[in-house]
Parts: C-alpha cells; sequence; structure tokens
C-alpha cells in the first residue's frame, strides 16, 4: 500500500492579510517534507466559496507550485469539476497537460462534480444536470489529450476541428479518477475505467464491498482514456506521535473541527430536490462522526491517529480491503502547529512506512497501467 | 470557527411566545399540503436574525412555507412560516422567524405547546395545473405571495424537509427564560412536485425580520402532499450559548 497526502487548504477566521498566505506556504513546506520522505503523490481538492472549510479554488496553481518544489512527489487533482459553468473541458484538458509538463510527467487527473449548493448554486449550475456533464468531459477529455485535433457535437459543450495544446507529457496521458462520494459512483468508475478516488470516510465492511465490485466492473470496462486506471485511493486523516494519548487527542481535535467545518455548508441534497444527489456527498459521513469542535473522543475505526503501531493496525485493516492508496489530510483550519505537522510526518514515515515497504513494491509493480 | 449570529435575543425573545411546559402530546397529521420554497438572502443583515447559539449557514437562506392540516385535534387549519435556515453546532436547521395560522384555536396551542410565534392571518393554498399558489394576508395587506411555477412529479425521496427551532419563553423554577426548542416532525410523502420558485412579495417586517430577510438567489420549490406531525419535544438549548454546550434533551 501506498501513501499520499490531501488538501483542502482551510483557512480559519479572521482572515488578515497573512491568514491564507500561511495555509499556503504551510502546505507547500509539508509537501517538500513529504517528497523527501516517499510519499508518492499530493492531492488537492477544487472547492469555491466554502468559507473557512476550504480555500482551494485554483488547484492547478498549488499543484504547480507543488510540483516546481519537489523531485519525485506526484501531484494530483482532486478533483477538477467538470461542470460547463465552472470549468471549460477545452481549459482543463490544456491545464492538465501544462501542468504534467511542468511537473515531468507525475500529474494524476481526478475529475468530480461538486456536491454543495454553495459552490453550485454560486456558479448558477444545475444540480441535475452534474453527473451527465462530468460523463461527457471524461470521455471527451482523453481523446483531446490523443488525438491531434478534436471536435465535438455534445449536449455541454461543442467545438469545431481544433489541436488541444499542449498534449500531456505522459502518454497516452495521465492516470485518471473520478471522486467517490455519492453510491454507486464506484460503479460508474468502474464502468469507465478510471481510478476511484474515495473522498469519504467509510467503514471496513463497505469499502471492501465497493472495492470489490468496483475491480469486477473494470474487468469489463470501457476505457473513455488510452489505458485502464486501476487504482483504489482512500482518504483518511494523519496525526502520528509517539505517545498514544497524545496523537489521538490531537488528531481528534483535527478531525473535530475539520468536521465542524464542513458542516457549515449547505449541501446539494439539503438545498434542492434531486436524484443527482442521493447522498449528501462528502459531507455526511463525516457529520456521523462529528460532534463539536475541541470536543475530545476515541478515534473512530480505521482513522490514523494515535501512535504509530495503532496506525499500523488500522492501515493494514485498509490494505486487507484492497485498497491501494491512502491519502492523508494533515490538518484542519491550522489547528495543529507546523511543527507537529511535519514531526507527524516524519515519525510516520519513519515507524509507519516500512511496515507497508513489501505492499508498496508490488504496488508499483501491479498498479496503475 | 464559523460565525455565530448576533441576534439581540431579549428584544426578540419579548415577541415570542410563552410555553406551557415542555411535556405536551404529539399531533398526527394527516393529508397535509405543504409549498416550500427556498431563496438565498443577503448575509450581513441576516446574521443578525440568529441568535448567538447558532451559526448562519453557508450561504444563509429563507424556507418559506404555507401548509393546509385538513386533519388535527383542533380542526383543519392553515400554518404559514418564514423560517431562516442555519446550523445548530453540526445539524441543518429552520429557525423560525415567524408564522400565521387562521385558527384561533390552533394558534393557541401552537405557542403554548410548540413554541411558534405566530399571528392570525388569511391565508390560502391552491394547486393548479401549472403552478401552486400559496398567499398570507394580514389587516387587509398582503405579507407573502409566492408561486411553484410549472410543477412536475418528483419522489418524495427526494425532498428534504429540514426541523425547525423556535425561540420561545417558559417558566422553569419560577423564573421566566427564553430558550429553544427543536420541532422535528416526521413525513410520509404521498406525492411530490417540484417547480421554479417564484416570490411575488414577502413582507419581512410583518415576520418579524424587521427589514433584515432579503430574499436573493431562488433555490427551490416543492408541493408535496404528505402525514406529518407535531412531536413530542426532545432537545431545548439556551439561545445565548453555542448549542454544543447549551442544549439538553427534554425526552427520549
Amino acid at each position: 500500500m501506498k501513501f499520499g497526502i490531501f488538501y483542502e487548504l482551510s483557512v480559519p477566521r479572521p482572515w488578515d492579510q497573512e491568514a491564507e498566505r500561511k495555509v499556503y506556504m504551510n502546505a507547500l513546506e509539508q509537501v517538500r517534507l513529504a517528497d523527501e520522505l516517499g510519499f508518492d503523490q499530493v492531492w488537492a481538492v477544487e472547492h469555491h466559496f466554502l468559507e473557512e472549510y476550504s480555500h482551494c479554488s485554483a488547484p492547478e496553481l498549488f499543484l504547480t507550485a507543488c510540483a516546481m518544489q519537489t523531485k519525485n512527489i506526484h501531484v494530483g487533482h482532486g478533483i477538477v469539476i467538470c461542470v460547463p459553468e465552472f470549468n471549460h473541458p477545452i481549459r482543463i484538458a490544456e491545464r492538465a497537460a501544462v501542468l504534467d509538463i511542468l511537473s515531468g510527467g507525475r500529474l494524476e487527473f481526478g475529475t468530480g462534480r461538486s456536491a454543495t449548493w454553495t459552490e453550485l448554486g454560486g456558479f448558477r449550475a444545475n444540480p441535475d444536470e452534474t453527473k451527465k456533464s462530468w460523463d461527457e468531459f471524461v470521455h471527451c477529455i482523453p481523446k483531446m489529450w490523443m488525438q491531434e485535433r478534436f471536435s465535438y457535437e455534445g449536449r455541454y459543450f461543442s467545438m469545431p476541428s481544433r489541436a488541444v495544446l499542449p498534449k500531456p507529457y505522459q502518454k497516452p496521458h495521465p492516470p485518471m479518477w473520478v471522486a467517490v462520494t455519492s453510491p454507486g459512483t464506484e460503479l460508474d468508475a468502474g464502468d469507465r475505467g478510471i481510478g476511484s478516488l474515495g473522498v469519504t470516510f467509510t467503514s471496513f465492511a463497505e469499502q471492501e464491498a465497493k472495492v470489490k465490485e468496483y475491480r469486477r466492473r473494470i474487468q469489463n470496462c470501457n476505457p473513455v482514456g488510452g489505458f485502464v486506471n486501476n487504482q483504489v485511493n482512500t482518504v483518511n486523516f494523519l496525526y502520528c506521535h509517539e505517545d498514544s494519548e497524545t496523537g489521538t487527542k490531537t488528531g481528534m481535535r483535527m478531525i473535530q473541527y475539520f468536521n465542524y467545518l464542513a458542516a457549515q455548508l449547505d449541501m446539494a441534497k439539503e438545498a434542492v430536490p434531486t436524484k443527482s444527489y442521493p447522498s449528501a456527498g462528502l459531507l455526511p459521513s463525516l457529520r456521523r462522526q462529528a460532534s463539536s469542535p475541541g470536543e475530545q473522543a476515541k478515534a473512530p475505526e480505521g482513522i490514523a491517529v494515535g501512535n504509530p503501531s495503532h496506525l499500523i493496525s488500522e492501515l493494514r485493516k485498509w490494505e486487507t480491503c484492497g485498497v491501494d492508496r491512502v491519502n492523508f489530510l494533515l490538518n484542519a483550519a491550522e489547528i495543529i502547529p507546523q511543527e507537529q505537522v511535519l514531526n507527524s510526518l516524519r515519525l510516520f514515515a519513519k515507524e509507519v512506512m516500512p511496515a507497508f515497504a513489501d505492499s508498496h513494491a508490488r504496488a508499483a509493480a501491479g498498479g496503475g497501467r | 470557527m464559523p460565525i455565530f449570529g448576533k441576534q439581540d435575543v431579549q428584544t426578540a425573545a419579548a415577541r415570542a411566545p410563552l410555553m406551557s411546559g415542555f411535556d405536551t402530546d404529539a399531533w398526527e397529521l394527516k393529508n397535509a399540503e405543504i409549498l416550500h420554497l427556498a431563496f438565498e438572502v443577503v448575509e450581513a443583515p441576516a446574521e443578525w436574525l440568529v441568535p448567538p447559539a447558532l451559526h448562519p449557514s453557508i450561504p444563509p437562506y429563507a424556507a418559506l412555507s404555507v401548509a393546509r392540516f385538513p386533519s388535527t385535534p383542533v380542526g383543519p387549519f392553515m400554518l404559514a412560516q418564514v423560517r431562516l435556515v442555519i446550523r445548530a453546532g453540526i445539524r441543518p436547521r429552520g429557525y423560525l422567524l415567524g408564522a400565521y395560522t387562521d385558527s384561533e384555536k390552533a394558534a393557541t396551542e401552537l405557542r403554548t405547546r410548540w413554541g411558534y410565534t405566530v399571528g392570525l392571518g388569511t391565508i390560502t393554498l391552491q394547486s393548479r395545473h401549472d403552478r401552486v399558489i400559496g398567499t398570507v394576508g394580514r389587516g387587509g395587506q398582503t405579507i407573502l405571495n409566492m408561486e411553484l411555477e410549472n410543477p412536475e412529479q418528483i419522489s418524495g425521496s427526494d425532498v428534504t424537509y429540514l426541523d425547525s427551532l423556535h425561540l420561545a419563553r417558559v417558566v422553569e423554577n419560577g423564573k421566566e427564560t427564553s430558550l429553544i426548542v427543536q420541532i422535528d416532525p416526521e413525513y410520509v410523502f404521498h406525492s411530490a412536485q417540484r417547480g421554479k420558485p417564484h416570490l411575488i412579495s414577502l413582507q419581512s417586517d410583518a415576520w418579524g425580520a424587521n427589514g433584515k430577510l432579503q430574499c436573493t438567489n431562488a433555490m427551490h420549490a416543492t408541493f408535496c402532499r404528505c402525514d406529518t406531525d407535531l412531536p413530542k419535544l426532545r432537545f431545548a438549548m439556551d439561545p445565548m450559548v453555542p448549542v454544543t454546550q447549551g442544549s439538553r434533551r427534554l425526552a427520549a
């Protein structure tokens, strides 16, 4: 199993001149360290208008900065919103290709459609249409990359024959993923031959069933791109400390705060009566575990907070479920001081990562293309 | 930390009802019809409508409803509500700004047993082939006129009605205090429609908003036929203390 890191870039009030810069600079320092320590991917969300929860609206810029300051770590769009009111598909293809070139072929291309009314309403996007526009975009973007010229007449966009430039550095194109939030999206991923980028917190049993069905479906997929990406990523929190109680207590403080911020947003399901969002997306599973900021609680099953041996035992369970990679949120609203976040990363790399070195090698040999 | 409300609770409580206690029986409300519209509202003034215990949602929005209850223990009545959607800790809720009913009997019960800030008004709810219309009048003036246009059938499972929070007064230990009670009905849907929301007029001052509720971006409109209830009270909150610290359970 491999490990990555995942950014929402949450910025607590008060928003003075330095607040957002501090969050971005701290994140970049973490990414540089993660690269040195052997984490293999860094992901950044695309969110808009999500006050405090996520100030990461231009992930392609943040990820470019990450790529320019690192050597090996892959940079992942987690995700690009494939809704025309947010992003034109030509621009998505162009920006992603540039990032792939600048990073020397280290782009992981995640796709999705947004789950909040805060965002969808802000762009005046119709929640009924987002799944359909996502589907159209993920079919077209790899063709824009692979074909010298591309033309298209579709439901959400049309274009005459043009060369969409530049082309990605990776050939035929970067690995594609979809954010799995709503039930069934993992099946959409399998059917299209793209990776399953889990961004919700699920139980082991639920995850195992999802992975199993994903693996079955992807065997008979009709790939949207030039190759099949059959990997399963999931998301988790990370706070690793030698002392179990300190690790759990600090980690839980981060989780509770993160969840509390997440709960303040207007979810699409709550705000609009539509079949397009059968669950509240990213946040309901967070809400189930949330209570209040600052409340100390026992770490829920599967959450990577505590001492190294506890983390190894919890991550082994994810490995058993068939997960290829766990991506970690390292902080929320800067509630953990930066030095402690860096120490947590160092300790994880020293004490936990080696326990998964064999499976890491196996995944590198068998995963991906 | 998310923004907390800035409401002057003492002033707001002056128009809130005096409840007779918390131990009330539930009412079944069979065959209800509910027209429900939602609109985003201007953020800054809306913060002054939210008690310090609660957070405005991001973005804040108003939930406007006109309902007909044909079968209740006090006979048929209509009920119109204007609520502001907020967060009680991590929970989305509709904070009641004001309500009207056409039944004096219902008004008394709603005030004393469930803490509704409710006045008497003239309420209409008409379902036509191309629209559903809800109006509320008071003293010869229309204070709410709204429509769902071009209804289309949907599943009731796609409809989300948020639980309500009511600011009320109650006498506890011989002392009158202000608190917020939670009203969390259940719904069994018989039919549901959605359509385009159209707010023709809303006199926000008539709903206790004093110019601070300014509807902007339309979100949704639904019209449902359902069985619902006014349940036993389960939770009460201190309006001045974050609900994560100031909530208490009233009944199982």
